[in-house]
């Protein structure tokens, strides 16, 4: 048998036991006491009066009996009953007088022992104002530290961190109130190092229903509030109060967030109806920006538990033309000095304006309760949808939030920007991104009409390379989109011209901006978004043709090249395409009409490859184009892929899977001038040349993507589906995923691709493979 | 951004003490860091000599006692792979401090970032807390975790030694094991805190063979004809392989270290670079499974308990080494008692650097110094074909993994001749350490709450 201990404490108190068990049994049990414990485990345990004398034999029964659970019940049974803490105590002053390290070393050892019995009334006990002090006292001497001495008394008996911003007249609160840190005291310093978990959770949940019943008692107390909220008034003089009641409501809140949602709701209203909105507008103008800080804690805990409430508030402002929380958080976020703050600020507006936000939690609500729903609601002023919230916000609030985007337009560099306008710049870019992923349509029309696309796009020109990537990644999230508009408005204003230059400008050094700059460029060939493919090599064909450090941009040029062939392969595309991209690639096809003749002729081998390549018997067989291979090919893949090389594909974004891996390698190997056919493959294609191989792998490539854009419409819906195959992890999935993958991974590890990839790195011995 | 130079400096110091710098410091500090970071690639360049450390866990003290085992900064480079937050007490003055060492040396130090260094995981396990009790506010934590976003998620180290320069440390006490000659080429070395030897393991000796690996191993041949062999009988291509024999090679693949594992959707490195790495770590995809896959002794690919990341096994490592040029992946995330872990014939190694895991797991860490190539000058690689990984199936300090040659043999079969031209491994010095001494550190708890009102 194998045991494993947690502590060592444990395995020491099991082979102390069981030594203490073997010994006893040698001696034939002549002794009282403990022998009859160990015969019944649940017959009670008597411990001795504890002294400085006898601590020993004290700790050495509680190791004992602490071993067992029956034993453990009943000495927990026996400190309670038999007052057995306060009786320690008193030891804990007279072994520091005697100065007797072990004694007070011993003290601690009991004392943990009896805490991690994970009794709650014990733990209950321990917090109380007689015996509190006592407790950590002993506390304070950890043989583990057997150097160091804690000064846990000084910190609790210390009452000043107590804050009564408004005198709280029942005792029983009170109480609570600091048992409540004491618990927590406990559990983050005194014990922070032994916790196990039960006593952890035991904790935990005590902590909690202390602060469900304080938090509770205060909100339904009418005469508290009024005077908590009257601090705000103008009778008040004390900034320092002021700021500590701000600090006061934003814990009230901070712990509401774990109250059950009925609980939490009366508990918003009744400090809804005492002012607590111009608590949070007071808050958010206060000059220490700490009290900024509580203030959108407050405002951002009061949107998590209920948007429509806070928007149905900003609403009635609005309608009363008084200024909306909106516009002082915009304001706020605009002049902000505190950058963290100013962080905050935007996270806020974005949960505002999140049409989502707590739907979830409200469905519950209303499901559950509506009666109560109704009445917690029914002062308030009529509900907007939040359609028209959000309308309302685009109506008129949204050109002051983006205004200094809109006054790029008229800065003529880039150079100067301070660090506050960065920072501004990028959280604008960020709630730009957020409001075209959140509200499509409206976010479309609004950044059509101020022209932000070039906005951001000039943002490309500072030299923050941070400020740089976030307006980046704005682009990023627009093609994301798969959206014509913004996609049109990318094309309109040459916007590939700024990216397209930080790639130049970083390539082919491998940093973050680089790899961001690939990313986005990746996805729009993997997408096949063929509006942006043939924009980009309509106009930059050059250009892209000179970046050759990775396969991407020639892997575009060929799509467009491939969006150029005749009818007769559009027309499989068409089988296997979803409808709107294939229509948009007729367009294309369409448009450039006048090249028809010529992308045919130039198709025409690569067509041959692009059919038999699919096959991977045929392996570098260019000449072998069979017609009837032509019909079929597209069929097979359909049926390998998925199983084969596909899944993986399916997986992600970049990989490529095994054969497509090795188009890469084959390219270095052919720049390296090595022919790895004639090296390593055995077949009768050897002889054909390298570029024809790596051109038709590249194909290959290209048609596996167009294969799984059939399966699936999308890339992100390819990618969900994924998700609910394999992360979420139902055992049915994975049976059904991993051979998949698993043969996949042979595929790419059979001998015969192995042997046809020569290492990325193989320039300086590439004499070795022969 | 007024922070360097003797700022910086300052910073470090203050930091050392496990004294937290000023909020405007940390923000200043994260800046410069996004600075930095953001010039690096996804999987950053590395060159030996470095020593490699696996998870922190804000066990401030021992990190102190990291850097007194493995060498101070400026003279030791070290790469640290993740997971430097969350768990223990001090995650946000261990995060600094390396974040200002980065800042101050740029190229001795390299962060990489691990699955705890994400939004999400920090406002579970203990990172968030910490910064709200420290700090009052979570804007720490917000810079902190924007300089997370910039985090290279791997590294990869070329120019590492074959085989180690013997140190001269002396033989630790009760180790009654052979250590082979000083002579031989050392391929494996555990040292303990105080420098002294505890094991020794040279390439090619027979010191530590099962009879399996003798079989395998023809340690002396430097024929170039290849040695008739029986147990590889079962392998066609064998013959092949003899080419390769008599070549002089001596230098090593490169290691690549990540935080996790490998990702069924990465099969290259460069894969790795066409990623943005800029955000959260997300739930799925190639960027989630470098930071939360584990090996495993399976076939392929398996679903993780974890619930992030996939678990993969032997066939999978040597299958990615190969096809990169890898001799040995280095990564981190889980722990083990001994501190580290090789597996799969030494083709991946787990290094784990937080001792005595949360106070109570009772383990010992370990860092793994990598030294520089040329150390051993013209040393020439006896190269012979059907040696696996270096290892010989030895297999160290696991309970795991099954007899080397078997294993080796099963693979050959399924992968072919070209698996047997595996990269040697690195030489690999492993310093295995405690958890700091009490009196260094003080009793670890967390900062309690200042003031309350409720």
């Amino acid at each position: 048998m194998a045991l494993s201990f947690q502590e060592p404490e444990g395995c020491a108190s099991i082979w102390d036991f069981v030594n203490e068990v073997q010994s006893r049994l040698q001696a034939l049990a002549q002794d009282d006491g403990l022998s009859d414990d160990i015969g019944d485990n649940i017959s009670p345990i008597m411990l001795p009066n504890p002294d400085l004398g006898n601590l020993h034999e004290i700790e050495n029964h509680m190791r004992a009996a602490n071993s067992t659970p029956g034993g453990r019940e009943a000495l927990a049974k026996f400190v309670l009953s038999q007052d057995y803490i306060p009786k320690l105590i008193p030891l804990v002053e007279m072994a520091e007088d005697l100065e007797s390290v072990s004694d007070l070393h011993r003290l601690c050892s009991i004392m943990k022992m009896l805490i991690l019995l994970n009794d709650t009334s014990i733990i209950e006990y321990v917090v109380t104002d007689d015996v509190i002090l006592g407790v950590v006292g002993a506390l304070e001497y950890d043989p583990d530290f057997p150097l160091h001495k804690a000064n846990h008394r000084q910190y609790l008996a210390d009452e000043s961190r107590f804050k009564e911003v408004v005198k709280i007249e029942d005792l029983g609160i009170k109480k609570k109130i600091h048992y409540t840190y004491r618990l927590q005291y406990l559990k983050d310093v005194v014990l922070a190092r032994i916790l196990d978990d039960p006593t952890f959770s035991v904790l935990n949940s005590l902590i909690f229903f202390h602060q469900v019943d304080i938090v509770q008692h205060l909100q339904a107390n009418g005469p508290y509030l009024k005077e908590l909220f009257g601090i705000f008034g103008p009778a008040e003089q004390d900034l320092q109060r002021k700021k500590d009641a701000v600090l006061f409501i934003q814990q009230c809140c901070s712990i509401a967030k774990s109250l059950q949602i009925n609980a939490r709701a009366q508990l918003y209203q009744n400090f809804i109806n005492n002012g607590l909105l111009d608590v949070i507008q007071y808050a958010l103008k206060h000059q220490d920006a700490s009290v900024r800080v509580a203030g959108t804690d407050i405002l951002v805990s009061l949107i998590d538990h209920d948007s429509l409430m806070v928007r149905s508030y900003i609403f009635k402002a609005i309608q009363e033309k008084s200024k909306p929380l909106t516009d002082t958080l915009i304001e706020l976020l605009l002049i902000e000095v505190d950058l963290g703050v100013k962080a905050q600020m935007a996270d806020a507006i974005k949960i505002l304006l999140d049409p989502n936000a707590n739907s979830a939690s409200l469905e519950a609500l209303g499901r559950s309760n509506s009666d109560f729903l109704a009445k917690t609601r029914g002062q308030l002023p009529p509900m907007p949808q939040p359609d028209s919230f959000i309308q309302n916000f685009y109506d008129d609030s949204v050109r002051k939030l983006f205004q200094p985007l809109k006054d790029l337009e008229k800065r003529e560099s880039m150079e100067d920007l301070s660090i506050q306008e960065v920072a501004l710049y990028a959280h604008l870019v960020e709630v730009l991104c957020f409001f075209i992923r959140q509200h499509s349509f409206r976010s479309k029309c609004f950044i059509l009409s101020e022209g932000l696309a070039a906005r951001v796009a000039q943002l490309m020109d500072c030299p923050e390379k941070h400020l740089k990537l976030t307006a980046l990644k704005y682009f990023r999230t627009c093609i994301g989109l798969h959206d014509e508009t913004h996609n049109r408005q990318i094309i309109q204003h040459q916007l590939f011209d700024p990216i397209l230059k930080i790639l130049f400008d970083t390539m082919p050094r491998d940093n973050l901006l680089n790899s961001a700059c690939l990313e986005l460029f990746e996805f729009i060939k993997r997408e096949n978004i063929k509006m942006l493919v043939q924009h980009l090599v309509e106009t930059y064909r050059e250009k892209l043709q000179s970046i050759t450090y990775v396969d991407t941009f020639q892997n575009l040029i060929l799509r467009y090249d491939q969006m150029l062939e005749p009818p007769t392969t559009q027309e499989l595309d068409h089988s296997f395409t979803s409808v709107d991209t294939d229509a948009s690639a007729r367009n294309a096809a369409m448009v450039n009409g006048g090249k028809w003749g010529q992308g045919l002729r130039e198709a025409d081998p690569d067509e041959e490859a692009y059919f038999n390549g699919s096959d991977e018997e045929d392996d570098g067989l260019p000449s072998a184009a069979k017609p009837v291979l032509n019909g079929a090919s597209p069929v097979k893949p359909l049926v390998n892929y998925p199983d084969d090389d596909g899944d993986e594909d399916a997986m992600d974004i970049l990989a490529t899977s095994a054969p497509s891996a090795s188009p890469h390698t084959m390219s270095t190997a052919t720049q390296t001038h090595k022919s790895p056919a004639t090296i390593a493959s055995p077949k009768p294609n050897a002889g054909s040349p390298p570029e024809r191989i790596s051109e038709k792998r590249r194909r290959e490539e290209d048609e596996e993507d167009e294969l799984l854009a059939s399966l699936s419409s999308s890339g992100t819906k390819r990618r969900a589906s994924l998700s609910s195959n394999s992360s979420v992890g139902s055992l049915k999935s994975l049976r059904r995923k991993s051979p998949n993958i698993s043969s996949t991974k042979d595929s790419g590890g059979a001998p015969k691709k192995i042997s046809l990839s020569i290492p990325l790195k193989s320039t300086g011995e590439g004499g070795e493979g022969e | 951004m007024s922070i360097g130079g003797s700022d910086l400096d300052r910073a470090i110091t203050q930091l050392r003490a496990c004294r937290p710098i000023p909020e405007n410091q940390v923000r200043e500090l994260c800046y410069k860091a996004r600075e930095l970071l953001i010039e690096e690639g996804n999987v950053v360049g590395v060159d030996a000599p470095v020593t490699i450390c696996g998870d922190i866990h804000g066990q401030f003290h021992d990190l102190m006692e990291l850097f007194r085992v493995g060498g101070d900064v400026p003279d030791t480079n070290y790469l640290f792979m993740g997971d430097f937050v969350d768990r223990g007490f001090y995650s946000l003055e261990s995060f600094l401090l390396l974040l200002c060492l980065k800042v101050r040396y740029p190229d001795r130090i390299t962060l990489i970032r691990g699955n705890h260094e994400s939004r999400q995981i920090t406002t579970v396990y203990g990172f968030y807390d910490e910064c709200l009790r420290k700090y009052g506010s979570a804007n720490v934590w917000r810079y902190c975790c924007e300089v997370f976003d910039y985090l290279a998620l791997g590294a990869l180290v070329t120019g590492a030694a074959t085989s180690l320069t013997p140190t001269d440390g002396p033989i630790a006490e009760n180790i009654n094991i052979d250590i082979p000659d000083v002579d031989c080429d050392i391929e494996i070395e555990t040292l303990n805190a105080q420098g002294e030897i505890m094991y020794r393991y040279a390439r090619n000796s027979d010191s530590q063979s099962s009879a399996a690996s003798q079989a395998n191993s023809n340690p002396a041949s430097s024929s170039p004809i290849a040695p008739p062999t029986p147990s590889l009988a079962g392998v066609t291509g064998t013959g092949a392989t003899s080419s390769a024999n008599g070549s002089t090679r001596n230098d090593t693949g490169a290691i690549l270290c990540v935080h996790g594992g490998l990702s069924p959707l990465i099969d290259t490195i460069d894969k790795i670079r066409l990623l943005d790495r800029k955000q959260e770590v997300p739930h799925e995809g190639a960027m989630c499974d470098l930071l939360w896959s584990d090996p495993d002794e399976i076939d392929g690919w398996g679903l993780s308990p974890r619930g992030a990341g996939f678990l993969f096994g032997a066939d999978i490592v040597k299958c990615f080494n190969h096809k990169n040029d890898l001799s040995l992946i280095a990564r981190a995330h889980q722990l083990v008692m001994e501190g580290f872990k090789e597996m799969f014939e030494s083709t991946i190694v787990t290094v784990w650097s937080a001792p005595n895991y949360c106070y109570r797991c009772g383990n010992v860490a370990a860092i793994l110094e990598l030294g520089e190539d040329g150390s051993n000058g013209g040393f020439v690689r006896r190269s012979n074909g059907d040696r696996g990984g270096g290892g010989g199936g030895w297999v160290l300090g696991s309970n795991a993994g099954p007899n080397g040659t078997g294993e080796n043999r099963r693979l050959s079969s399924v992968l072919g001749d070209s698996m047997q031209r595996t990269r040697d491994g690195p030489g690999r010095r492993y310093r295995v350490f405690e958890a700091a001494p009490q009196d260094s550190r003080g009793m670890p708890a967390k900062k309690p709450v200042a003031d309350y009102f409720l």
